[in-house]
């Protein structure tokens, strides 16, 4: 996108619009700046990421009462831009005196605080770090206006809350560079300081936090081998003659790559291969080529074989069984490239690029827009939890009975209830799942602090375990007192990871909440199926459980079910460890 | 050449046809030529033109016509 003009942009985005049919994500964004054009360049960023945007730009310096006005909104980007607040001052800003110093200074505090408090409940917010590389600063001594903006970003800093994500503009400034970030002619004509170049590069920035709040993130990185994972190809070439060592001039580029690989594993991205070779050489290289650090602990999935990559790509996602959108897919050639972009245009393609020192960087970018490396125990478990599931795979065959199988596995089910040790993981569910979910809200992980401080509300996670390993925390319901109806409870969220699907997990979790509920005193109640492209499979899981369907409309079902005598549903192979009061 | 050009620029930010631009086009009878979208205009020829227009011929540039003389004299 960035290399994409403004003209272009517009055009592009007006062909978009009316494209995506799904319930409008909702920007906000607030400024004491002008930032008219940005609109249009979310706008385009969210529709080529399949998300349609309704963006509302908020009065011209106005973040303090709009932030209140705005607070429901699904993302609100702020730009509070220091060049406006120095302008309020009157004197030159190095000769200010202490007490307008602190006058000024407080001030901020204050407007920062009622921003922060009255957005704590929204589910994503975007502030842009103070920067001071707008002024000619004195390179050998701090001046006053870094000390000021020091001070305001570690106020930010320490009073942030979950939901705010900060953008490093001093970082973003470098990488533009700062003359082409900043107009100064439109700032003092219109306030408006941002060049395109700033605007398109801010975007690409934010990106991966609107992916992660619409579930739109990616899940498996599938690397092809031959000039992808190392350099030259080892059916023509050989052991010998293939390169990947790290003291050689372009080997390292690609030893580089394959550590970042590594890396990844342990993050919970799945690392996959697809490539055209006998396989028979490409595992020589994985167990013998000494160069070679990538190893096959490290990939979860392969698939080496004369197959067309678009088929071969297909048989990966539906193997893992994860959408054919969530995989990334990274080849050095033009042909196979263009074959997937043309066949299967889901999933992202990442080309080998020509300078070969430029490829480390390509992939990192990558990676840092459309994963999700955040660090918690469960994922870096879940490389060994896909390689647990082949192995469940193939024994699957051993068995005469499904039910012989399951019944071999040992399953055990831990349900607990507003724990906020395992806040992350449940917003991260909710964020992630998409094909066992029965209504796709997304809530941030402040939401999920405050349904569970709340009384109206229940927030339970399920963890599950069998023999071969602990899946940990993939179940997540949220129940909510009916408003108008103390003694109707409704179901307003209710998903599991698609690891654990097949096994009639689903049926002995939703029944025991139910069955808590009705403890609780609760005698009837409601749940909705909300369709999406992504969860068909569970469009009649309420009916397979027992719920009566009241009404149909347009593919969103509402259920209700009175729960005074609810009997939970017992699978003799599953065993379930109960914390619930 | 350019002059088409121009027209499509000024027909994506105005968010008009580029037919319905003639040569006559001015901000008085284009309605969408507001203060902010002739600025986002400026920018837009700019960076199609690879070129920096002078700061005080910014706020003169209000009709097609000039737009034209002042790109042709940058080029």
């Amino acid at each position: 996108m960035e290399s994409l003009k403004y003209t272009e942009i517009l055009q592009l985005n007006k062909a978009l619009v009316g494209t995506i049919k799904s319930k409008p994500y909702e920007i906000g964004i607030l400024s004491n700046v002008t930032v008219n054009s940005f609109k249009e360049i979310l706008e385009y960023s969210c529709r080529i990421n399949k998300i349609e945007p309704k963006v509302e730009v908020g009065n011209f310096d106005n973040i303090v009462q709009d932030s209140s006005v705005f607070k429901n909104k699904d993302l609100i980007i702020i730009f509070y831009d220091v060049l406006n607040i120095v302008d309020q001052v009157s004197e030159f800003f190095e000769d200010l005196e202490v007490e307008k110093y602190n006058n000024l200074k407080n001030k901020l505090f204050t407007e920062i605080d009622i921003i922060l408090e009255n957005l704590i409940n929204t589910a994503s917010v975007i502030f842009n770090s103070f920067s001071s590389a707008y002024y000619n600063n004195n390179n050998v001594q701090v001046s006053k206006i870094e000390t000021f903006v020091n001070e305001l970003n570690a106020y930010v800093e320490q009073k942030k809350t979950s939901n705010i994500s900060i953008v490093n503009i001093d970082k973003l400034f470098a990488n533009i560079g700062f003359k082409q970030s900043i107009d100064y002619r439109f700032y003092h004509s219109s306030k408006a300081p941002y060049t395109f170049a700033f605007l398109k590069n801010y975007v690409a920035a934010i990106e991966t936090v609107f992916l992660r709040n619409t579930g739109k993130l990616k899940k498996a990185l599938i690397f092809d081998c031959d000039n992808t994972l190392w350099k030259g190809v080892i059916g023509e070439d050989g052991m010998e003659g293939i390169d990947m060592s790290q003291t050689s001039k372009s080997g390292k580029f690609y030893h580089l790559v394959q550590r970042i690989a590594v890396f990844l594993s342990k993050r919970g991205v799945i690392v996959g291969l697809c490539s055209k070779n006998n396989e028979q050489d490409v595992l020589d290289v994985l167990r013998n080529h000494q160069d070679m650090i990538l190893k096959e602990e490290h990939i979860v999935i392969k698939k080496v074989n004369w197959v067309d990559k678009a088929s071969n790509l297909r048989a990966i996602a539906s193997e893992l069984n994860i959408g054919i959108d969530s995989l990334v897919f990274v080849d050095d050639s033009n042909f196979e490239i263009n074959l997937i972009k043309e066949q299967v245009p889901e999933i992202l393609t990442i080309q080998v690029p020509t300078s070969i020192s430029d490829y480390p960087d390509l992939i990192l970018k990558n990676i840092y827009t459309y994963f999700n490396l955040v660090l918690n125990s469960d994922d870096a478990k879940k490389t060994e939890m896909y390689k647990q599931q082949f192995e469940r795979e193939n024994s699957k065959i051993a068995f005469s009975s499904i039910e012989d199988y399951l019944a071999s596995l040992e399953i055990e089910l831990t349900v607990v209830k507003n724990d906020k040790a395992h806040m992350p993981r449940i917003s991260q569910l909710t964020q992630k799942t998409n094909q066992f979910n029965l209504t796709t809200y997304r809530y941030t992980e402040s939401q999920i602090d405050h349904f569970m401080s709340d009384k109206m509300y229940e927030v339970y996670a399920m963890f599950v375990k069998d023999k071969f390993g602990d899946n940990g925390l993939t179940g997540v319901c949220i129940a909510k007192e009916d408003e108008k109806n103390p003694k109707n409870v409704i179901l307003d969220s209710l998903l599991m990871s698609c690891r654990i699907i097949g096994r009639n997990i689903e049926f002995v979790y939703v029944s025991h909440i139910i069955k808590d509920l009705a403890n609780k005193g609760y005698q009837t109640l409601t749940a909705d199926f909300i369709p999406t492209k992504k969860n068909a499979q569970v469009e009649d899981f309420y009916d397979k459980v027992g719920l009566n369907l009241i009404e149909n409309i347009d593919g969103t079902k509402h259920y209700s079910l009175n729960i005074t005598n609810f009997e939970p549903k017992k699978v003799d192979y599953i065993k379930i460890n109960t914390e619930l009061v | 050449m350019e002059n088409i050009k121009i027209k499509q620029v000024m027909s994506a930010v105005f968010d008009i046809p580029v037919e319905s631009i003639s040569d006559d086009a001015s901000s008085d009878n284009i309605e969408n030529w507001d203060s902010l979208r002739h600025l986002n205009l400026i920018l837009a020829l700019e960076e199609e033109f690879n070129i920096v227009i002078p700061e005080d011929e910014v706020g003169n540039l209000l009709n097609y016509k000039l737009i034209c003389l002042i790109i042709e004299q940058q080029l």
